[in-house]
């Protein structure tokens, strides 16, 4: 019993501490979406400015036809009407170029706002460290900047066309509370019931809105299931039970949308009766005050007029009103990015890194990714200018750390990482970065031309330089057979290469920044090994005169080291040459042995007779 | 408001492609022609109702407030017109929202009919038809196209009939009247309609190059999230904020395109609205002294072009959403129009336990290509193992997906138990075949669902009978929620190895004569490759089975082996026969064994 009470408690302390943080964010957002806007101060002036004139203008309009009507028309005076008739076409000039000014500033408001936030956003996530990455999801990310900052642009464009319309509105009441406070009620009166009727409506709406986007998604998710899987339900012959899957799907669909249009039918009605009601109290409470001798027809027709047009400007504060929170929200979500502070940066007064051989030494150092345990453990490792150490581990024995954390992507928890003798946090991380050449396990290249890529490190880098790199690489060669050689363009929207290809690239491009410290981390595991062989000819050449570490597995690999280093548990526990370890350290047999077994050559076979056919490409 | 560009259509069909998809849309929407009806008759009333009420406001100005006609007026005239008109503002409300019941149970009910149907359809269709269609089409079918009807469904459809409805009540209201200030107006009717189509023209481009620049920014937006930890290793922060700044200002300049189309646009609708009142006024009012229309009847007139001017203005931006529909609808055609290769026939017979596989003579090709195996026969006798073994493409799992009967051979026949399987029935075809991919794929659902993927009228018993004759009910039941646990929840994520575990069972319990086995290239985790052979093995018991094998270790345990080579059944025999005979076999197997005997420093 107390136990339930208690698990309430809890449970009402952490809706609440949710409703606090989320109106934290959202009040990040509104400064964030201030100072966004406070930045072009000229498109809100004109936003509002030429919303100004416009709405002068229209509420003009039917004051002229009013009085046109009582003055020339009821009374047969042609040269009156069609003065006043000169007048609307006039005024209604006015109207026309003001809301073409209106709306050219309120759009281009709402995208210069989003381009820039974006920009900020983009430029931020560039800087930010690696663990940064490692936790974020870049689906996610690109969400922020992509859905997230179009919510913004919705509300930036909503608020200088929605203080327009509310001068409007105001100017409206005021002339008809002049004219007459009880037709002023009789026309007016019902209208704020469509605000409060969209507000209502947008309220409800979001919700229904989105459990039809859940079902739509669980829709896709069963076909996208059974037509990842159709070998398996054609195999199976189960066509029917997903049939039935999907059947129970659509059926949600259904129901929600036809709980959406039941939501619509009590509001979108309300449109159209609530004007028309108003046009009704307008003919009765005006017809009897016309009979009365106080009104005439002409402010009937006058009042008319204006019902029909704060329909919009009503509609559209409710709209407003729906938004506001929601966005928001979303601009809360990307200030909390656009406050985290990069980790890893230049520490004041950084120094520049000392010249020298590209010595590295890694003193007692111990890290952890995050909270989570400790990969290295007080890790001491030396490795002389010039010299070519393999780095041998099983999967988690730390290598790959070691590799990242030579080039500061991440800070060591405790102890010193030092490139010829000054420490990586010491040192201007640009020159760092410089110093050290990574080439990751999972090779990276992007939509560019091959040339590009491989001279990612330095874009002015002559021609004879890049060929250089490739040809040192392994990769010249097939590089020429390019249909368009080294223009041709790669990646997600060019040629698609093999792995080994790809993995002889990223080497070709680390080679070019001719780093002291040359580390391949795993970084010809896809290539063909009959390949291979060119390559260690050629990577043999990039290691002379350079600290080369490398992290492999294949023997004839290793064998390009002059040491080895065997890593376990975050620590060394054998170090010398590749003979010698082969017959002191079982350990280190046992590590090759379980490689050599997970890398059988000519086993991978690329037809496969029930994989997924080619997702999502 | 709205923004124009969501529904930018990328491809409008042609006068003919659209008559033709109308039409074959009319006859799909036959089971709703009641409900059609009833809704067309209502949108038609609520129209009238809206139209009406200028109508009343003139009775009442003429006929109940002073003026030329009554110099006095009549309250008793103004209160029943008041009367009538409140009436029929509240039933143009009710009918209003009777219209969007009911075109939602037409417009939903036809999608969710769609769905099913099409849904169905795909998965009738043979292998071949997913291998040639990439996954992300196929699946846009049912998805992105389908909601883009969805769209126009629960938004567009009442909005667009109505609006048509009252511009046409209006046009006609208008000219029975009073013809004469009628054709003044409708004067203005052109450049509103000629203004709106060159909007939707232009700005339609302006839209496909927004979206263009979208796609471009968003690209290279991810490909820096993606590459980030190369632009930081290689110190390229800047060049890639620089790079993302010009495709980024590239977007904002084709939205700015689209600004500065519409704020040319819309000056222009609003300018002719007030333009109308003031031909209204001024000609209306000139007619007025001449005793053609009355004052009401001016007043009228004001009320009623707010009728004509918005349905040209919303059907216009509805004319997007429409097309983008129709686009839709004629993709999804498309894939109906598709026929299985792979049919039943018509007197087609079950087939028998026998495990005994013949193929005869087959030669076959994918689609109009070169034919991939040549004339291969092959006796597998019942209970055998064989494996096939070749170098990729040589044809082996061609050869294993015609035993399965996911295609029909171009020539020569395949024989199961003595049935050609173009003669069998495909419920015991898939229960007596069974296939096991190379990675076990599951589904969304329980253990227990995935399991009786393998046959769905199974009960929870024979499920667990299965698990437990390949010794895996115990390892699984000791999973959190036994075999009711979520595979594809969060947490509870099955390594390769025990999703192999789940496929092995499903097959189990479907209790084939004959299995394939496509053999996986990629190690399993230690914790469960034992596992995995063993039920393997217990699977296998007493079955005939063909093994698509990529390690010769496994080869070598079968009982006979066949090497496909270019697309020919090279050799035959068994594992000794081979080595023997010195072909293909014995020199993969010399190069692999040496491989394994000494892994070498060069």
């Amino acid at each position: 019993m107390g136990d339930e009470a208690e698990h309430k408690r809890e449970r009402a302390a952490e809706r609440e501490a949710a409703k606090q943080e989320e109106a934290q964010t959202r009040k990040r957002g509104w400064r964030l979406m201030r100072s966004a806007v406070r930045a072009h101060p000229q498109l809100m002036i004109l936003g509002v400015g030429a919303g100004l004139v416009w709405a002068t203008a229209r509420v003009a309009v039917p004051l002229l036809a009013g009085e046109a009507i009582d003055h020339g028309i009821a009374v047969d005076r042609t040269g009156i009407t069609f003065a006043l008739t000169g007048a609307i076409i006039a005024v209604g000039a006015v109207q026309a170029v003001g809301t073409g000014l209106r709306r050219y500033a309120a759009f281009g408001l709402a995208w210069r706002v989003e381009t820039d936030i974006r920009m900020r956003l983009v430029a931020h996530l560039q800087r930010l460290h690696f663990a940064f990455h490692d936790q974020a999801q870049t689906g996610q990310l690109m969400a922020y900047a992509n859905t997230d900052i179009q919510q913004i642009n919705n509300v930036v464009l909503l608020i200088p066309l929605t203080i327009a319309s509310t001068i409007q509105m105001v100017a409206v009441v005021v002339i008809l509370v002049l004219r007459s406070p009880g037709l002023a009620l009789f026309a007016l009166g019902l209208l704020p019931l469509l605000n409060f009727s969209a507000t209502r409506f947008n309220h409800r709406m979001y919700p229904i809105g989105m459990q039809l986007q859940k079902e739509l998604s669980d829709v896709s998710g069963v076909v996208e299931e059974s037509i990842t899987g159709v070998r398996v339900v054609k195999g199976f012959g189960v066509e029917r039970m997903q049939r039935a899957r999907l059947a129970t799907e659509a059926d949600s669909v259904y129901d929600r949308s036809i709980d959406q249009a039941r939501l619509r039918s009590n509001f979108m009605p309300l449109i159209d009766l609530l004007p028309a009601l108003g046009l009704v109290g307008i003919l009765w409470y005006g017809g009897h005050q016309v009979l009365a001798g106080n009104l005439s027809v002409g402010d009937i027709v006058a009042a008319n007029l204006y019902v029909v047009m704060l329909i919009w400007p009503l509609r559209m504060i409710g709209m407003l009103v729906g938004q506001l929170p929601r966005s928001a929200a979303a601009a809360g979500r990307i200030d909390s990015i656009l406050a985290t502070d990069p980790a890893i940066e230049d520490v004041a007064g950084a120094h520049p890194l000392p010249d020298g051989p590209g010595s590295v030494r890694f003193e007692r150092v111990t890290f952890g990714y995050g909270r989570g345990p400790a990969v290295l453990d007080g890790l001491d490792l030396t490795i002389e200018g010039g010299e070519a150490v393999a780095l041998v581990g099983a999967t988690a024995s730390g290598k790959t750390t070691v590799a990242r954390l030579i080039p500061r992507f991440y800070d060591v928890h405790a102890g010193h990482v030092r490139i010829d003798g000054a420490d990586v946090r010491d040192a201007r991380l640009s020159e760092v970065r410089r110093a050290v050449g990574l080439v990751f396990e999972d090779t990276f290249l992007f939509s560019d031309s091959v040339r590009n890529n491989i001279a990612f490190a330095d874009p002015e880098a002559p021609n004879e330089a890049v060929v250089r790199a490739a040809r040192l690489a392994g990769a010249d060669e097939f590089i020429r057979d390019l249909p368009e050689g080294y223009d041709s363009i790669i990646g997600e929207h060019g040629y698609s290469l093999s792995g080994g290809q790809r993995q002889r690239i990223a080497i070709a491009r680390a080679v070019l920044a001719d780093p002291r410290v040359l580390i391949l981390d795993d970084a010809t595991s896809s290539v063909d090994p009959s390949k291979e062989h060119e390559i260690r000819a050629a990577l043999a050449e990039v290691m002379r005169g350079r600290t080369t570490i490398i992290i492999a597995h294949r023997p004839a690999t290793i064998a390009l080291a002059d040491r080895v280093v065997l890593l376990d548990g975050g620590k060394v526990v054998a170090d010398g040459t590749h003979e010698r370890l082969l017959t002191t350290s079982p350990r280190y047999r046992e590590v090759l042995a379980r490689a050599a077994l997970e890398s059988q050559p000519g086993a991978v076979d690329d037809e496969e007779l029930l994989d997924a056919p080619g997702v999502g490409d | 408001m709205g923004w124009w560009g969501d529904n930018v259509p990328e491809e409008t069909l042609s006068r003919d492609e659209a008559t033709r998809v109308i039409r074959r849309l009319m006859r799909m929407l036959r089971p709703w022609r009641v409900l059609i009806a009833a809704a067309t008759l209502v949108l038609m009333a609520q129209a009238a109702a809206l139209l009406s009420g200028p109508l009343l406001v003139q009775h009442g100005i003429d006929d109940g407030l002073p003026g030329k006609k009554h110099p006095h007026g009549s309250a008793a005239v103004l209160n029943r017109t008041v009367l009538v008109y409140l009436g029929v503002a509240l039933l143009g409300f009710v009918l209003g929202r009777l219209a969007i019941i009911l075109v939602a149970r037409v417009g939903e009910g036809f999608l969710k009919q769609l769905r099913n149907h099409l849904f169905g359809h795909m998965l009738s269709l043979s292998l071949d038809y997913f291998e040639t269609e990439k996954t992300g089409k196929i699946v846009a079918r049912m998805t992105s196209d389908i909601d883009a009807m969805q769209e126009l469904v629960s938004q567009g459809l009442v909005l667009f009939v109505q609006n048509a409805f009252v511009f046409v009540g209006a046009v006609l209201v208008v000219l029975i009247v009073s013809w004469q200030l009628a054709l003044g107006i409708l004067v203005i009717v052109p450049p509103v309609y000629f203004g709106s189509r060159w909007f939707r023209r232009v700005s339609n481009k302006a839209y496909l190059e927004v979206r263009d620049r979208i796609s471009t920014n968003l690209s290279t937006l991810q490909e820096s999230l993606e590459g980030v930890r190369v632009v930081q290793a290689f110190g390229r922060e800047d060049a890639f904020t620089r790079k993302f700044e010009v495709t980024n200002e590239d977007q904002y300049h084709a939205n700015m395109h689209t600004v500065r189309i519409s704020s040319k646009y819309f000056p222009i609708i609003e300018y002719a609205g007030v333009f109308g009142t003031a031909v209204i006024i001024g000609y209306g009012g000139w007619l007025t002294t001449k005793g053609i229309v009355t004052v009401g009847t001016v007043a009228a007139f004001v009320l009623w072009l707010n009728s004509l001017f918005e349905p040209i203005n919303q059907l216009s931006q509805l004319y997007n959403t429409v097309q983008s529909s129709a686009a839709a609808l004629a993709k999804i055609f498309g894939v109906l129009d598709t026929r299985p290769t792979v049919r039943q026939r018509q007197a087609a017979v079950d087939l028998p336990r026998s495990g005994t596989v013949d193929v005869q003579d087959v030669t076959f090709a994918y689609g109009a290509n070169e034919p991939v195996l040549h004339d291969i026969s092959l006796h597998i006798a019942d209970g055998e193992r064989l494996a096939l073994v070749g170098p990729t493409g040589a044809g082996k799992s061609t050869l294993a997906k015609l035993i399965a009967r996911f295609y029909d051979p171009v020539e020569g026949s395949v024989e199961v138990g003595g049935v050609d399987l173009r003669n069998a029935e495909f419920v015991s075809l898939r229960r007596r075949v069974i296939v096991v991919p190379q990675e076990g794929f599951l589904f969304a659902g329980t253990l227990r669902d995935n399991v009786r993927v393998g046959r769905p009228e199974a009960s929870d018993a024979e499920v667990e009978e299965a698990l437990r004759a390949l010794g895996l009910l115990e390892r699984f039941a000791a999973f959190p929620e036994g075999l009711d646990t979520e595979v594809r929840e969060r947490g509870s994520r099955l390594s390769a190895g025990e999703r192999q575990l789940v496929s092995l069972a499903r097959a189990a319990l479907a209790d084939p004569s004959v299995l394939i086995l496509d053999e996986a290239t990629s190690n399993l985790d230690p914790g469960t490759e034992h596992a995995v052979e063993r039920a393997l093995e217990q699977l296998m018991e007493g079955r005939t089975t063909i093994v698509v094998a990529h390690r010769l270790s496994t080869a070598a345990r079968a009982d006979r082996i066949g090497v496909v080579f270019d697309g020919r059944l090279a050799e035959l025999g068994s594992h000794d026969d081979l080595v023997a005979a010195g072909g293909h076999y014995a020199e993969l197997y010399r190069a692999w064994a040496t491989h394994q005997a000494a892994p070498e420093v060069a």
